[in-house]
């Protein structure tokens, strides 16, 4: 299951109905939480970056089990798809649907990411038979990272203050990658026969957790009061997920040895 | 709510200039010599990279440059020939350093393994490819290849850019509002523009010579439409501002 060479269906592990629902569910009643909440008191504006968390996990997930056949070009590529689709029909969706922005982003990401996999699999030949799903995904859960991670900087998704807040200072470059990594990294570090699904997404949380930090250091901006709770949160999902990827790292190893330090110039002589 | 259909009307040039600049986008990447990861061990022709990695290194210096004429001068000509020639520098650099560390580091020569003579210098290049590899090092059809995919993606590129900034321009338009939306639509585009063709040559291309290059008009096809719905989205976005 190496990314360069053939490859099959990922297997085991959750099933991508229920990823769907934890990603898309989880991602949008975050947001929409986080926003209605900020208005009462800006402290919860770190709900929405627990809703781009929830996308992460997913869109990693997709990424797992569309990389498993093989694309050819290293997993990387994919991820960046991901947000190039997603940032597009983000911005689209805040800018026109208002309060529906967030659904609008998310119903024009998966428009974009259906046409992608036919075009992928009809004339690029690609042929891989879950491609049109999962680029749907794939886009989506881009879509939501952005929402989701801008919602937190902003301390809201209406068009006006994302836009001055967090595009025209170029943050949004900021969340495109940290969105991207999250979404591309796990697989693409943990790929290979012995890829276990617990473990990817255990990379996952914890990309998310970084991008939340990273989302709460921006939103420092607006108040410190929003900023704490994003940071601390952040921090802690990255180290309870860290430690789990740890402990799943030592299970899927044959063995774990201490090597010890280098040997000193004296020893070796 | 804005009004969608009169945004668009307005907006049709642009829209289909965008369209144009993510299919010259496209026609970029085949152009490249990405050799990926082989490449970074020295056993395939082309730059140690992706394509993605590569297209967007190229796309977004062409990207910083055009911006940066912008600020002086909204002449389409001038914008496309600082896109250009900023991409072009950009692939040159990347080339060159990294024919230094394929000739003095790991010392091998400049060899393509897929064509015997170089269609322009005429050089033999079976005879330098060692053994169990796909060639390695940048030779000159690669090189010139690569350039011409520097010219190709930061004009396709500048092209998006500018028509962004034209399509949201207004009278009570905040500038930076404008430049940070254009941007990341920009990018957003380039992005998806620089995948769709490496799924098309399968993650590694020598350059125009290489057999897989005859596959552009797929690729060129698909991003045409899936630029198409991108401009489309980021037009409505920026228009209604």
């Amino acid at each position: 299951m190496s990314a360069g060479g053939p490859g099959g269906e990922a297997h085991g592990g959750v099933a991508p109905g229920k990823m769907i629902v934890f990603g898309l569910l989880g991602g949008l009643i975050c947001i929409y939480a986080a926003h209605f909440l900020a208005m009462v008191n800006p402290v919860f504006s770190f709900i929405g970056a627990l809703g781009a968390v929830c996308a992460i996990v997913w869109g990693a997930d997709a990424v797992r089990r569309v990389c498993s056949y093989g694309l050819g070009t290293g997993v990387p590529s994919i991820g960046m798809i991901a947000l190039g689709m997603g940032v597009i029909a983000s911005l689209f969706g805040l800018a026109v649907g208002g309060l529906a922005g967030p659904i609008v982003a998310v119903i024009a990401a998966a428009i974009i990411g259906l046409v992608i996999g036919i075009l992928a699999n009809k004339v690029l030949g690609m042929n891989i038979p879950i491609m049109e799903k999962t680029m749907v995904e794939i886009g989506v859960a881009g879509a939501l990272t952005i929402v989701g991670l801008s919602t937190t900087m902003a301390g809201t998704f209406m068009f006006a203050e994302v836009l001055e807040l967090v595009v025209a200072p170029g943050y949004i470059a900021v969340i495109f990658i940290a969105g991207g990594m999250g979404i591309l990294h796990p697989f693409n570090a943990c790929l290979g026969p012995d890829e276990e699904q617990d473990r990817t997404l255990a990379v996952a949380f914890e990309k998310g957790g970084i991008a939340m930090v990273i989302a709460g250091i921006v939103s420092m901006v607006i108040s410190t009061a929003a900023a704490i709770p994003s940071i601390v949160i952040g921090l802690l999902i990255w180290y309870i997920s860290f430690a789990k990827f740890y402990e799943l790292t030592k299970r899927d190893a044959y063995k774990v040895l201490g090597t010890g330090l280098l040997p000193t110039e004296e020893e070796l002589q | 709510m804005i009004d969608i259909a009169g945004i668009l009307i307005d907006n049709i040039l642009y829209v289909l200039l965008i369209t144009l600049g993510g299919a010259l986008i496209s026609l970029s990447v085949h152009f490249v010599p990405v050799g990926g990861a082989p490449a970074a061990m020295a056993q395939a022709t082309g730059i140690g990279t992706g394509t993605v990695q590569l297209a967007a290194g190229a796309g977004l210096t062409g990207l910083v440059a055009a911006g940066a004429v912008m600020q002086v001068s909204n002449s389409l000509p001038l914008v496309l020939a600082a896109g250009a020639v900023g991409a072009m520098i950009m692939m040159s650099v990347t080339m060159i350093v990294g024919t230094w560390v394929y000739v003095y580091g790991v010392g091998c020569p400049p060899a393509s393994a897929k064509v015997k003579y170089d269609p322009i210098t005429k050089d033999r290049q079976d005879l330098y490819v060692s053994q169990g590899t796909e060639g390695h090092g940048l030779p000159t059809v690669s090189y010139v290849s690569g350039v011409l995919g520097g010219l190709f993606g930061g004009l396709g590129g500048s092209l998006v850019y500018h028509s962004l900034i034209t399509a949201g321009m207004g009278p009570d338009v905040v500038m930076s509002n404008l430049i940070g939306l254009a941007s990341v639509f920009a990018v957003g585009i380039f992005f998806v523009n620089a995948v769709i063709p490496s799924y098309n040559i399968g993650g590694t291309i020598e350059g125009f010579h290489d057999p897989k290059f005859k596959k552009w008009p797929k690729a060129v096809f698909s991003s045409l439409i899936a630029t198409f719905m991108c401009a489309l989205v980021a037009v409505l976005a920026i228009g209604g501002l």
